[in-house]
């Protein structure tokens, strides 16, 4: 009736919920069926960035203050992220995963996707709902008694999603043809992956109120009117089970971002952080083997103000001080006030050129220079040997966990 | 609020080694002695491997069954390191 997809469904997400808290459980006993979460750095105002089942149950929420947890609950534990602990169970997890299909792509660092289109002859007759159990013992024979999956199967990446989390935690689902209409009956449109306020808001300004109201928003519709672009059209087809979202996405720009730590105006306290965010961006740059042309830098001020400035260059650039030389002519030009967070972005990307053979000496100086910093750096440890700019700016600054992309993990344990 | 005490102290310790047990529990730290107590572990949190520079540091959580003990294992200088402890409740039963 709604033109839902009739395709087996072959795509199974899995979903490590909660996954660093229950990880932090998983390491200390104590701690399990606790209220608990996970922050970055322990400081009066930080945020919950992931929080245990147990706490979730009392409201306590991801992105919540510190403060506002322990007024819900003042026996709540919050400990800092360990990133090395989070990477053990990912690569497990990948390693569980890779043993049933080669086709499987992480999300995130703690949720992924197993294709098992072409695969049915390894199957051996078996289900993917026997597959997803079997996956579930192993996670616990495997990482840890404590861990738990959701698992969801689905005839797109976006259906396998809403599976996984119909029934948390460790749940076990299927969507397709036959009890998608169901599912969509039950669901909030804001329940749908992918759905925020924003664009809920956005969509009830067309009558469409609830995922079943979604299903039935004509294609011209969508597209014309509520998102004014293909994406509408991307919507339709998504909620039918059409396959909209098995695509690699390019790489637009590479930088780093920091809430700063006592909100200051004083250059002698930025200027070393900014320089520190110049040298992780530089190293992110050539992890991803990337040059820039273009460099912007923003911040916010206590006010709630914001400043944005940017700039394209001739010729690219990689190395640490390129950037902190450009980065810090656009900062210097940002109006007085006291600052909130800040942050710098490289942009318009192009292959290294690193390997290519220069005319010119002082080019081939600093790329050797470059290059031996970071070979010393990936033998002995990140920020073994760094810039003098930076030295006040590493203190302060503590490096994060990633969330969505794994792209940076491996960088990110050379410096944990 | 976060209720790890830091101790860093290098400790006496006996792992346990079972060569047909699974991979998570072929080799974990048995007891240690610390502060003239002996502590045996009786429940395994998890192992984790990280790197300083380039050597291998295997990171073992685990518990008494009271206090959870983190606990790192130098495999290049072989030394074990009490790193930290959180006290507990007898989380036995």
């Amino acid at each position: 009736m709604y033109g839902i997809s009739k395709e087996e469904a072959l795509i199974m997400h899995i979903d490590l919920n909660s996954a660093f808290a229950t990880t932090e459980q998983q390491a200390h006993p104590h701690l399990r069926g606790k209220p608990m979460g996970v922050t970055n750095r322990i400081s009066k105002e930080c945020c919950v960035i992931a929080a245990s089942y147990e706490a979730k149950a009392l409201g306590i929420k991801v992105g919540m203050r510190r403060t506002e947890a322990m007024a819900i609950c003042p026996e709540f534990v919050l400990l800092e992220t360990d990133p090395p602990k989070y990477n053990a169970v990912y690569q497990k997890l990948i390693k569980i995963m890779q043993s049933y299909s080669d086709n499987i792509k992480m999300k995130s660092i703690d949720e992924g996707i197993i294709d098992f289109h072409g695969m049915q002859h390894i199957l051996n007759g078996r289900s993917l709902e026997e597959i997803g159990y079997e996956i579930k013992q192993r996670v616990k024979d495997e990482i840890g008694d404590w861990m738990k999956i959701n698992v969801g199967i689905g005839i797109n990446r976006f259906l396998a999603k809403e599976a996984a989390g119909w029934h948390k935690p460790d749940g076990l689902d299927r969507l397709d043809h036959t009890n998608l209409i169901k599912y969509y009956k039950e669901r909030k449109l804001t329940d749908l992956s992918g759905i925020a306020e924003r664009y809920g808001a956005r969509l009830n300004a067309y009558g469409i109120m609830t995922a079943m109201d979604f299903l039935k928003a004509p294609e011209y519709m969508l597209k014309k009117q509520v998102f004014k672009s293909i994406n509408g059209t991307y919507w339709y087809q998504r909620l039918r089970g059409f396959e909209m979202d098995d695509h690699e996405t390019s790489l637009g720009m590479v930088g780093r971002q920091w809430v700063v730590k006592d909100p200051s105006d004083k250059d002698s306290y930025l200027l070393p952080c900014l320089s520190f965010l110049c040298e992780t961006t530089g190293m992110k740059l050539r992890y991803r083997e990337v040059e820039a042309r273009g460099v912007a830098v923003w911040v916010t001020y206590q006010n709630g103000e914001y400043w944005h400035q940017r700039r394209m260059h001739k010729s690219t650039f990689y190395t640490n001080q390129e950037i902190y030389r450009r980065a810090l002519e656009l900062f210097n030009q940002r109006p007085h006030g006291i600052v909130r967070t800040m942050g710098i972005y490289t942009y318009m990307l192009t292959p290294s050129q690193v390997s290519q053979l220069s005319m010119f000496d002082d080019i081939t100086k600093v790329r050797n220079i470059t290059k031996a910093v970071d070979e010393i750096n990936d033998f002995y440890g990140t920020f073994t040997v760094y810039a003098g700019t930076s030295l006040e700016g590493k203190k302060i600054i503590k490096q994060k966990i990633p969330f969505g992309g794994t792209e940076y993990f491996e960088l990110l344990l050379k410096t944990a | 609020m976060d209720p790890t005490i830091q101790i860093n102290e290098l400790v006496p310790m006996v792992p346990i080694f079972k060569p047909d047990a699974s991979e998570i529990l072929r080799c974990y730290p048995y007891k240690m002695r610390y502060r003239n107590q002996e502590i045996e572990f009786t429940i395994f949190g998890m192992r984790h491997p990280t790197a300083k520079g380039k050597r291998m540091i295997h990171v073992f959580d685990m518990s008494d069954g009271i206090n959870d003990y983190r606990i790192e294992f130098d495999a290049e200088r072989l030394l074990w390191t009490l790193v930290s402890m959180v006290e507990g409740h007898d989380v036995r039963d």
